[in-house]
């Protein structure tokens, strides 16, 4: 479950080259010669896939081994380069949180932009580190994740209360042979003492 | 479907025994033309109510028939992308098949029992008139709902035509080829999207969120790509399903903890027997203790008395030997 890249870009509605506005790749996983071509046709791959995005939708691409997934939002398109694992609808709503953050920084800016923007935005690379686990992004599957771990655990107590039942089923036994018991010796001393007393 | 044919012999009935009322020299004659003719009325009447009672039979018929083409037709116009009803389609289609055969079937059986039936008696050329006006009447019934049938089938091969044209956009619309097919690709894209754009009206923006999407509704519905709209429909039902998955569960932790303070308040009950059951037996052990502290006291405080016991065994002893000896 791995995020490969994040990407924001300016989409134009004319359908030109959409401009890259920021960028957060994590390609420790290839080879060292491989990072530059391999930056560069993910690049490549974005600008085509947020070219075909109209404005409010969103959409998800399989191309190799990869699902690329992209909302466009009023001409400001963010992208996401998961691998299969990774569940749809977290990375949409990672997509949706990058977003917001990007228009909280940058405002309305990136609408001027016509240069790609090489410079590196910190939170998407922390971002792009931090969601890896989609739990992290997606606050449902964090809920429901917590909500397995209590039942879980409940469970276990459940087991445990049941455990106990059976040691005080066993305890209500003894105390009542006990009380059984020391009835018979009580009424066993008495007959001792009463017919002791002619002696 | 209103018959444009009306069984009117009830009336001929009347009117004919009204007139003949009325004509009233030849009552003595009718009474036995009546007992005859009363046989024999049943006679053609009940094949003519034979003929009748096909006749309605397969008009019936044909109406169900009829009825099951407007349902499959709705059923075909409704067929989308997804959860296509093809298995319930096919078999409806296969019913209506053979009930249209069964029903051209009993239509040529019903010509046959009438052309039999004009030979046979001679019968007046109002009935001839009425029972061909009947089978026409419900041939020309049967053909508009074989044509009604096949109109719902050619818009049902267009759907699926339509469906599969986009598939196949879509599908080469996706990365996985050259880069070089990409840039080819645009140029043969909007006229097929013109296409489905007819097709495919809204229910994609009310799924999502239509706080943004407002404004670029207008502008989404001209340029609405068919495959997008169940992907984002899929994206929010996806959320509902998570969200009812949370709350069902949520719910269920709610009957565990109850299912286990029921258990609890159960053990809290035992434990009070067991206390009890302790109480109790502390009590008899104490009467116990007490009774053999006694016995112990008694048996302590005995040795006086029984020095006077065995004084007095002595006395009567050496008294029984002063007796002997």
């Amino acid at each position: 479950m791995k995020i490969t890249a994040l990407l924001v870009l300016k989409c134009n509605p004319d359908g030109s080259d959409p401009v890259v506005l920021a960028t957060a790749m994590d390609v420790s996983h290839f080879g060292y010669f491989q990072r530059s071509s391999v930056k560069e046709f993910i690049l490549f791959v974005a600008r085509t896939v947020g070219k075909r995005t109209p404005p409010g939708q969103r959409q998800s691409v399989q191309h190799e081994e990869y699902k690329v997934h992209s909302y466009n939002r009023n001409g400001l398109c963010v992208m996401g380069f998961m691998d299969d694992h990774y569940p749809v609808r977290s990375s949409f709503s990672l997509l949706n949180q990058v977003l917001d953050e990007y228009q909280k920084n940058f405002g309305e800016s990136w609408r001027t932009a016509q240069a790609d923007n090489m410079q590196p935005w910190p939170y998407l690379n922390e971002a792009l580190n931090k969601y890896q686990d989609p739990a992290e992004a997606d606050k449902l599957l964090k809920i429901q994740r917590e909500l397995d771990e209590t039942k879980i655990i409940l469970h276990k107590t459940i087991d445990s209360v049941l455990a106990r039942g059976e040691k005080l089923d066993s305890l209500v036994e003894k105390s009542s042979d006990l009380s059984a018991a020391s009835q018979m010796f009580y009424k066993q001393a008495k007959k001792t003492n009463q017919c002791c007393t002619i002696l | 479907m209103a018959s444009p044919y009306r069984d009117r012999t009830a009336e001929f009935r009347s009117l004919s025994q009204t007139l003949k009322k009325i004509g009233g020299t030849t009552t003595a004659v009718d009474q036995p033309n009546n007992s005859f003719v009363s046989p024999k009325p049943p006679n053609p009447a009940s094949s003519r109510s034979e003929f009748n009672k096909k006749a309605s039979c397969i008009g019936l018929g044909i109406h169900e028939a009829s009825q099951k083409i407007a349902r499959l037709a709705k059923l075909a116009k409704r067929s989308s992308m997804f959860d296509d009803p093809i298995v319930e389609i096919q078999e409806l289609t296969a019913l209506i098949k053979d009930d249209i055969t069964a029903l051209n079937m009993a239509l040529s059986d019903l010509q046959t029992l009438q052309n039999l039936e004009i030979v046979e008696g001679n019968y007046s050329q109002d009935r001839v008139v009425h029972s061909t006006t009947v089978c026409d009447d419900l041939k020309s019934k049967l053909m508009g709902a074989t044509k009604e049938l096949q109109d719902v089938l050619t818009t049902r091969t267009e759907n699926i035509k339509a469906h599969e044209s986009r598939k196949q956009i879509f599908s080469a619309n996706a990365l996985r080829d050259s880069p070089f097919r990409q840039h080819a690709q645009p140029v043969t894209e909007p006229p097929p999207w013109s296409s489905p754009v007819k097709a495919s009206e809204s229910s994609q923006p009310s799924a999502r969120r239509p706080a943004v999407d407002n404004a670029p509704s207008h502008h989404m519905e001209m340029s609405m790509l068919q495959q997008v709209v169940p992907r984002q429909e899929n994206y929010s039902q996806s959320r509902a399903v998570a969200l009812h998955n949370v709350e069902s569960t949520i719910t269920e932790l709610g009957g565990i903890f109850t299912h286990l303070a029921t258990m609890v308040a159960q053990q809290g009950e035992l434990a009070i027997r067991i206390d009890d059951n302790m109480d109790e037996s502390l009590a008899n052990v104490e009467g116990a203790r007490n009774a053999l502290l006694r016995h112990l006291n008694q048996i302590s405080s005995n040795r006086w008395l029984m020095i006077k016991i065995f004084a007095v065994i002595i006395f009567f002893l050496t008294v029984f030997m002063f007796f002997v000896a």
